[in-house]
């Protein structure tokens, strides 16, 4: 038990650091000009350092105490003089030390088997930062086996007749600086610089000199990383006072920083003892059930923990850990965050479904269990303002299009179909300028369709003000469509009707329709079957005016007689480039044969009705006029140019049979292919 | 340590360095199993970089509960070998039951080429 408590102490103090006190009182003395001024060390050992590098070969021996097996320890002593400058800054000052120190056997030097370790390493490693640190690791990891607080750097020192002893120094030069003043301060440094810089600790090149302060700490960060695995309820201490000025600003940008936040997450146990990354900092807003899983997946992880603290000090301390920093992994939390934000909740299928689910199923629990009903938790997402505003599209002089410009708010953010520039009226075709209005008008639309769905699920007070606006916006829409009566000299030149050529014009207003008032929807009515022919006959590579069938039936479901009589004199009407009646040309055009049956059906629905007419003269003799040609129409046209429509209503027939003989009906429903009267002997003609 | 399913189907299990908003993943020391029946191989792979939109799902391993798995590891060869096997008796039904819908007039489009619509 000792043992594990010894244990435990010592990875406290490799977490935290001693304290000042009990740094002063554990470390010899030459220890202490380091401590004292980081700064001037650093800079000092820069310059010892420097001045020694320059006789690598007959120096160092010396510095290091016996010169035994140079040749081998030259290179070993070379490399890290050429590659790891914040080792050099300690091995410069170890350095100075040394020679004040008396050389200790190899087995002294510590535990042997780090030693024996280190050595089995091919130098050529040492060459790449990450495999160094795992050197690192490995003696950490020896260290944990044999206990060894408390650990006396004066013991790492010197000596080093062997290879390894560089390696020892290094090590040495690592457990100083991990008594430093605790990594409080790294967390400050955390929001230092960019994540890059700060993610991948091993061996940044930094030659600036205040970096260079930052550079030793960043280091026992990582390496605490690295080696410990669980997390301690410890608060950390604040900063140290010795700490020159540089990090103090730091830490003021950061902001206030409560003590039972950041580090300790960031240790959170896993099960096997290493980093768990799924602990965000505080500045993520999870949902509660989310955030009551993991602190007591902490929990059980701290208890499983102080069961068994051998496991911190798993042999394969992974030094790879924690390559991401907490600053990284926060980002990518926000990012993620904000994509997740919407005003529009109800749009979200997933974020319904799951809270239906999950009040189904407290409303279940609550029937069996009989608890209060509890309030499903909601996810509220932190807010993340995205203030930043950003061209969506950027045009690129020259270019033929348009550049989608992805930041992080809108990572890959679709190139829009509309222009946001004011380029309308540049010359384009007809073609091209229809197709900017439908794609404005088309987002109106949507805009429209958002509102009413809003409304309906919004409360009943503010539905009167709501439709107030949405009508208002119909009106705007239809405005815009520029729907009037045009000769058909001018069809090519009417808006509107340019509009219904393209597929996505009819989709508009068929989308449209349904909001519109009845004048305004029996007003394209009219304008469309006016210029049936020309629809039609635009329609025959796209055949998409099906589209709009439905809708219009709709409308013509809801027309009174007389203007039923109106629109059926559109098509009777006959057109002066071609002897066929718009009629006849209609009966070959799918949309155009079912708007016709759409329309005889609807008047024969109303004379079959009890419901009173209230006809304009001469409509009775336009409705009989028009049954009679369009019997006559369908008997002349060959069967194989009649075209099945949409929809046959089943009144047709018993509409034909109140003006026509019976053998006609016959002869129309056998070219019809209707489905025969139910009792034909009853048929009154 | 995760266990990481790509679009392809394969299996890549390695220790997660990084991410991103895409869902880019690094993973380091990957190891790719193949699973075959009762019996896996593992291909060291090294470090790999996944892009987001080719991972299906992403868990964590639990290192505790590894180890104990009915499933048998064998050599790279052998589970190469027995994939290659599986492979092709799976072609060989595929082509039959092709063979068999076309002779009753229906065509059945190949699931591989549905996949990038």
């Amino acid at each position: 038990m000792a043992e594990e408590d010894e244990e435990l102490d010592l990875y406290n103090e490799m977490t935290f650091g001693l304290d000042r006190d009990s740094t002063e009182e554990d470390t010899t003395k030459p220890l202490m000009p380091l401590e004292m001024s980081p700064e001037l060390a650093e800079a000092a050992a820069e310059e010892t350092e420097a001045g020694e590098e320059l006789e690598p070969g007959a120096a160092e021996p010396e510095e290091l105490g016996e010169p035994q097996e140079e040749g081998g320890m030259e290179p070993e002593v070379e490399q890290f003089g050429s590659e790891l400058e914040e080792e050099e800054e300690e091995l410069g000052t170890e350095e100075q030390e040394e020679d004040q120190e008396p050389c200790e056997e190899p087995n002294d030097l510590g535990d042997p088997a780090v030693m024996r370790a280190v050595q089995s390493k091919p130098t050529l490693e040492s060459q790449d930062s990450a495999v160094l640190d795992s050197r690192i690791g490995a003696c950490w990891a020896e260290f944990g086996k044999e206990d060894m607080l408390p650990m006396d750097p004066a013991g790492w020192g010197s000596c080093p007749a062997s290879i390894p002893s560089p390696h020892g120094l290094e090590d040495k030069a690592i457990l100083q600086v991990l008594e430093r003043p605790p990594p409080s301060t790294n967390v400050a440094l955390d929001f230092l610089g960019s994540p890059m810089q700060r993610g991948y600790g091993g061996s940044p090149r930094l030659k600036r000199p205040n970096l260079r302060l930052m550079s030793p700490k960043s280091f026992p960060q990582r390496f605490l990383r690295q080696v410990t695995g669980y997390a301690s309820p410890t608060p950390f201490r604040p900063m140290s006072p010795n700490i020159s000025s540089p990090p103090q600003p730091l830490a003021m940008h950061f902001g206030p920083m409560s003590p039972s936040l950041d580090p300790t997450l960031f240790f959170s146990p896993s099960a096997s003892g290493q980093l768990n990354l799924s602990v965000p900092s505080h500045m993520t807003q999870l949902h509660p059930q989310h955030q009551r899983i993991l602190t007591q997946r902490q929990q059980q992880g701290r208890q499983a923990q102080s069961m068994s603290p051998k496991k911190l000090w798993s042999p394969k301390a992974d030094p790879y850990a924690g390559l991401m920093t907490s600053k990284e992994k926060d980002w990518v939390v926000k990012v993620e965050m904000i994509q997740l934000q919407s005003e529009n909740m109800d749009d979200d299928y997933y974020y319904q479904m799951y809270y239906h689910r999950l009040e189904r199923k407290q409303a279940e629990e609550e029937l069996l269990g009989g608890r209060n009903k509890q309030e499903p938790p909601k996810l509220v997402t932190p807010f993340i303002q995205k203030v930043e505003t950003y061209d969506s599209v950027v045009r690129i002089a020259g270019s033929l299009g348009q550049v989608a410009v992805s930041t992080c708010y809108s990572p890959r953010r679709a190139i829009d179909a509309v222009h946001h520039a004011l380029v309308e009226e540049a010359a384009g075709s007809h073609r091209l300028r229809a197709l900017h209005r439908i794609e404005k008008l088309f987002l109106q639309l949507l805009e429209v369709e958002e509102t009413q769905r809003k409304m309906s699920l919004a409360p009943e007070g503010k539905q009167p003000c709501c439709e107030e606006q949405k009508s208002q916006e119909v009106e705007r829409i239809y405005q815009v469509l520029k729907i009037r009566a045009c000769r058909s000299e001018e069809e090519a030149e009417d808006e509107f009707l340019q509009l219904l050529c393209v597929r996505k014009g009819k989709k508009l207003t068929a989308r449209l329709l349904p909001h519109l008032t009845r004048e305004q929807a029996e007003k394209i009515l009219l304008t469309i079957t006016h210029h049936l022919p020309f629809l039609m006959k635009k329609d025959m590579l796209d055949e998409s005016l099906s589209l709009l069938y439905s809708p219009l039936n709709e409308v013509v479901g809801g027309m009174t007689f007389s203007k039923l009589i109106e629109v059926l004199q559109k098509m009777t009407r006959p057109l002066p480039e071609s002897p066929e009646l718009p009629l006849a040309m209609a009966l070959k055009n799918q949309f155009g044969i079912s708007l016709l049956y759409s329309l005889l059906s609807h008047g024969e629905r109303l004379l079959s009705s009890d419901v009173p007419l209230e006809p304009r003269s001469g409509d009775f003799e336009m409705w009989t006029d028009t049954v009679f040609l369009v019997a006559r129409e369908l008997s002349q046209v060959p069967k194989t140019s009649l075209v099945e429509p949409l929809f046959l209503p089943s009144n047709l027939l018993s509409l034909f049979c109140r003006y026509l003989d019976k053998q006609t009906v016959h002869h129309l429903e056998a070219k019809m292919e209707c489905s025969p009267l139910p009792s034909e002997a009853a048929m009154p003609c | 340590k995760h266990l990481v399913l790509l679009r392809d189907g394969r299996t890549l299990i390695g220790y997660l360095r990084s991410i991103d908003q895409f869902a880019n993943l690094v993973l380091h020391q990957t190891v790719e199993r193949i699973h075959v029946g009762k019996k896996y191989g593992d291909i060291p792979r090294g470090i790999f970089v996944v892009r987001g939109e080719n991972v299906v799902l992403l868990g964590e391993i639990d290192l505790e509960k590894e180890s104990d798995t009915p499933l048998q590891q064998v050599s790279i060869e052998e589970i190469l070998e027995e994939q290659r096997v599986e492979q092709q008796a799976k072609q060989e039904s595929e082509k039959l039951k092709v063979q068999a819908l076309k002779e009753r007039g229906l065509s059945v489009p190949r699931a591989d080429t549905l996949d990038e619509y």
